[in-house]
């Protein structure tokens, strides 16, 4: 009944006076919290729980969508600036992973197989930049074969597809102790040059190990069997 | 009860319903999935070899855009075969070559047996995909005096699809890698007759 008093008087006082504009945007205010409130107060039970029911189904289900729309959520290990996804192809993977896996139409690498290593950040934990030059190298977990590989988020458009998006461990070229730096930027090097994909916006990087000893335990990584990813420079 | 506790209870109910609705998407996703790699997988099973879903770029051909991989690994071609065991065990029959080459066996739950290259046994690898029943009876028909090389493997389920994975060292070596994932074999061993009486592969 008050609330009803409320917005009655509201609409009156609104309807016979020029009131200022910040006056006018009061009046307006307390009428519609007038509305909000009548309207709570005069809500019966079933309002109430129509009102449960559509939050909770609007909020779990955005949230499982947003869990599930770009990569894994969850089940990596961190090793230095790398993550590895072990189990995300394994049958008792988490239910995040098979879910991200069954909507990408992802197969993703078995146990026996090989093993993933991703990293979207350098070793001091700044976003990797597609406007930086940066320097990735050391060793690699022991593997038959590897690939590095680089990327931006989103689809890759064919007519401005780069020269090279990947080095294997054959065609790498390595120092005479064996290790090797590849080198990632805009601009041509020499060495291991591998061009940014993109001429901005962040770029990530995937370790895949085929045929490796260390896919069973991946604890037992650490940072110094991982390859290191050292920010150069930066132009602008 | 007031109505501001009355909504504060309702809102708290919503969170707890969120979270249990949560959960059950996301557990759901995978078997409704559409576009998920064991669905798109069955276009493979009248096949009797994998169906390449990456290929590699050979010089002069433009690399054919039929696969469905989200960021597949530019270096490695992939195939995929589907199978039903209720047609019979799955042979998959793979020569070793120079290239690295690994198959691994999926369900819908995910990778339950993986293996390379490396556990062929005199150039050649054979698993064969069956169901417990299957098995026993293989088993139960085997000659005791015949050597079988078969790796025989138990699936969980009646579906699924076998993937096989070849490594491109080189980009001289794509057009090779290509090749070495069609050359694999993915056929049907028959029901009535023992599973080592065809021992060899026809692919």
């Amino acid at each position: 009944m008050n609330a009803l008093t409320r917005i009655m008087t509201g609409a009156i006082i609104a309807r016979t006076r020029r009131a200022p504009a910040d006056a006018r945007l009061r009046e307006r205010g307390a009428r519609i919290g007038g509305v909000l409130g009548g309207i709570l107060r005069r809500t019966s039970q079933t309002g109430f729980v129509l009102y449960a029911l559509a939050l909770g189904a609007a909020l779990g289900l955005a949230s499982a969508d947003f869990a599930t729309s770009g990569g894994y959520p969850v089940g990596g290990t961190t090793i230095g600036a790398w993550t590895a996804w072990a189990k995300t192809g394994a049958v008792d993977a988490d239910p995040y992973s098979r879910a991200v896996n069954a909507r990408r139409g992802e197969i993703p690498l078995a146990l026996g197989e090989g093993l993933l290593l991703t990293a979207a950040r350098d070793d001091s934990g700044r976003r990797l930049d597609a406007s930086c030059t940066y320097s990735v190298g050391g060793a690699v977990p022991p593997a038959r074969a590897w690939t590095l590989t680089i990327g931006g988020r989103g689809a890759v458009d064919p007519a401005a597809k780069p020269v090279r998006e990947a080095f294997t461990s054959t065609e790498i070229l390595r120092e005479a102790d064996d290790r090797f730096v590849i080198t990632i930027g805009q601009e041509v090097q020499s060495g291991n040059w591998l061009p940014m994909p993109r001429p901005s916006g962040p770029v990530r990087l995937a370790l895949r190990l085929y045929d490796t000893p260390v896919a069973a335990s991946v604890g037992s990584l650490d940072r110094n069997t991982v390859p290191a990813i050292t920010r150069l420079g930066c132009k602008r | 009860m007031s109505t501001r506790s009355r909504f504060i209870l309702a809102t708290l109910c919503a969170l707890v319903l969120a979270g249990i609705v949560h959960i059950v998407t996301v557990r759901a996703i995978p078997y409704f999935a559409e576009e998920d790699a064991f669905s798109l997988a069955r276009k493979s099973e009248s096949l009797d070899h994998p169906l390449r879903i990456h290929s590699l770029a050979v010089a002069g051909t433009p690399a054919p855009a039929q696969g469905w991989l989200p960021v597949p690994d530019p270096a490695v071609a992939v195939g995929v075969c589907a199978y039903d065991l209720d047609d019979g065990p799955m042979r998959v029959s793979a020569r070793v070559s120079s290239l690295n080459l690994s198959i691994a066996v999926h369900g819908r739950k995910g990778a339950f047996y993986a293996v390379t290259d490396q556990a062929a046994v005199r150039g050649s690898l054979d698993l064969v995909i069956m169901t417990r029943a299957q098995l026993d009876e293989a088993l139960a028909s085997a000659d005791e005096n015949e050597v079988n090389r078969d790796v025989r493997i138990v699936a969980p389920e009646r579906e699924g699809f076998a993937v096989v994975r070849v490594i491109a060292g080189l980009p001289s070596q794509n057009a090779m890698a290509n090749e070495a994932v069609d050359a694999v074999s993915c056929s049907i061993d028959a029901p009535d007759e023992p599973t080592d009486a065809n021992g060899k592969p026809d692919g």
